[in-house]
């Protein structure tokens, strides 16, 4: 009997060794679904969820927090995501964090992360829609990739021909192997910076010029600073102006005398048309000035007469002197 | 026409083991029961039972671990052997294997137990005394069977996981905490629950299977040694028979 109750005893310790092994395992696989705690539901809307089932992990900043419950059609462009969190993280997760999908390693599970946005917005509340970040499928990277690699041949065959064209070009290599183009450019590296150091100078002296007729000096300084200056051009060209407007009024008086000059030579009235016209007139000046010159003859021949004249001789003899003193 | 003699034993076995089935539903749910008779068939199945189940158990886990490993190297997921040897050992490797143990140990004793008795007319004089000899062998031992096989089950598992986890270290370093939060968070309850319950049904054909041989062998001690051996084979054939069916319904009901 005793052996028996043993035995009982024995068996009591097996049984309830494998009662505790399942509840531990049921306990473990069940702590992932969230299965034995509370805790809260958040919503996520997505356009596309890329095979994300019931069950799928929820992870806040890559800390398991809880499952996905349930992935819900609202319309052919929106899936609704019901997420099942744990109770502990309701004062972390705020109405403004993100949700993306992404896989579990490289080909794993899908995934949702929710990322924390930054704080200071009000918390997320049972039932609240969270904001989804439209996550980038592998078909899109591809695509990506795709157009980059084109571009990336693209930009190859040109490399390479611009290669090619470099390696058959013939100058070029002569340029490269050319020893004395390094000295040649050193030599002008030093010009230039000597021309460089000259320009400095140069337009230090501007600058100081510039300086000098800001400041009013010199004649430009004054033309350009000196409002009295400006003042006396303007009365200038005021007068200039005026003068002009003379001389417009001259001029127009002259052609109108010129006018009645032209009408009476034309006519045959005043001195200008017996001048201009009558020929007779001419004759007689002609005549007049050949008496004149024959008159003028014989007033020279007079004054010589006159200097060797006793009585003015003396006055011609101090002339002569005075204007050799002046000579001297 | 008359049928080929071998299916007409065949036919007719299966038929007699359906009554026998059918008999120990009808006697099991009657009172008065044998709850000590039971206890004790507990014990000697479940218990005793356990250091063999415990042995094939890790070393089951711990050479699939080995055998594993080489080529999920070759793929560069080696961090995901402890996941693969979970779900193999929960679902599939930890059942089966243990009930085919369990079948070759209990089936055997099963059988060559009630077998003896039976040839030497035991069974008939208990009828005689007054004890319900179907009632007392048979329905204690059979429920013994179903009841224990899970927990050996469980308990092997964890040998199994234990056995896995020495594997893995063989080659690699892994933690013990790191190890089983891989396991079980690959794990869930769709991997869980039908393996769990499908070992019901292994424990129960193994122990009807038994029963029916050993209450039906005839022919002396050669009968006995007939009905142990072919018990251990039929629960064998239909462990996996049933494992078939179970692979079925789940998939049906979508828990794969």
């Amino acid at each position: 009997m005793a052996k028996k109750s043993i035995n009982n005893i024995k068996l009591g310790i097996f049984v309830l060794a494998g009662l505790v092994v399942i509840i531990f395992a049921l306990y473990m696989i069940g702590r992932d679904t969230n299965m034995f705690g509370s805790n809260y539901t958040l919503k996520v809307r997505f356009e596309n969820v890329q095979g994300l089932t019931s069950g799928n992990n929820v992870r806040y900043a890559g800390i398991q927090v809880g499952t996905v419950k349930r992935v819900k059609i609202l319309s052919d462009t929106l899936i609704e995501v019901s997420m099942l969190i744990d109770t502990k993280m309701k004062k972390y997760i705020h109405k403004t964090d993100v949700v993306s999908m992404s896989t579990d390693g490289l080909m794993g599970n899908r995934i949702l992360n929710i990322t924390p946005a930054k704080d200071g917005y009000s918390l997320a509340e049972n039932g609240d829609v969270l904001i989804a970040k439209r996550s980038i499928s592998t078909d899109d990277m591809l695509e990506t990739l795709d157009k980059t690699n084109r571009n990336i041949k693209d930009v190859s065959e040109e490399l390479k021909m611009t290669f090619l064209r470099i390696n058959s070009s013939s100058a070029f290599w002569k340029l490269l192997s050319d020893e004395t183009l390094p000295n040649n450019l050193r030599a002008s590296a030093v010009s230039i910076r000597h021309a460089a150091v000259n320009a400095d100078k140069m337009i230090a002296d501007i600058h100081l010029i510039i300086n000098d007729v800001k400041a009013g000096k010199g004649s430009l300084g004054a033309i350009l600073t000196d409002t009295a200056i400006s003042y006396n051009l303007n009365e200038a060209v005021v007068k200039i102006q005026q003068v002009g407007d003379h001389a417009d009024e001259l001029a127009k008086q002259l052609t109108s005398i010129a006018e009645t000059i032209k009408q009476d030579v034309n006519t045959g009235k005043g001195p200008a048309h017996a001048i201009l016209k009558d020929s007779s007139i001419v004759m007689n000046l002609n005549n007049s000035l050949s008496n004149i010159e024959k008159g003028t003859a014989s007033f020279n021949q007079v004054m010589e007469a006159l200097k060797h004249n006793f009585l003015l001789r003396g006055y011609f003899r101090k002339l002569e002197k005075k204007q050799k003193e002046e000579q001297q | 026409m008359p049928l080929p003699q071998l299916w007409r034993r065949f036919l007719s076995e299966t038929g007699e083991m359906s009554r026998f089935t059918g008999r120990f539903f009808v006697q099991g749910f009657k009172p008065r029961y044998e709850f000590s008779e039971l206890l004790h068939q507990c014990f000697i199945i479940g218990y005793k039972s356990l250091p063999l189940v415990g042995l094939t158990g890790f070393i089951m886990g711990l050479v699939l671990t080995m055998q594993l490993r080489p080529s999920l190297v070759s793929y560069g997921v080696e961090s995901e052997l402890p996941m693969m040897v979970g779900i193999a050992v929960v679902r599939e490797i930890g059942p089966v294997i243990t009930a085919l143990i369990f079948a070759g140990k209990i089936g055997s004793s099963i059988g060559a137990e009630l077998g003896s008795m039976k040839v030497t007319e035991q069974i008939d004089a208990m009828e005689v005394s007054g004890t319900n000899p179907f009632k007392y062998l048979v329905v204690t031992r059979v429920l013994a069977a179903t009841l224990m096989l899970p927990v050996l089950v469980i308990l092997s598992d964890a040998i199994s996981l234990f056995g896995s986890f020495i594997g893995v270290n063989i080659r690699g370093v892994t933690s013990f905490n790191l190890f089983f939060k891989q396991v079980f968070d690959a794990l869930s309850f769709e991997d869980f629950i039908p393996a769990f319950i499908k070992s019901y049904f292994f424990g129960f054909a193994v122990g009807i299977v038994g029963c029916f041989k050993g209450f039906n062998s005839s022919k002396g001690t050669e009968g006995v040694g007939r009905s142990a051996n072919s018990a251990v084979v039929v629960s064998s054939v239909l462990i996996f028979i049933l494992d078939l069916l179970a692979v079925q319904v789940t998939d049906i009901l979508g828990l794969n």
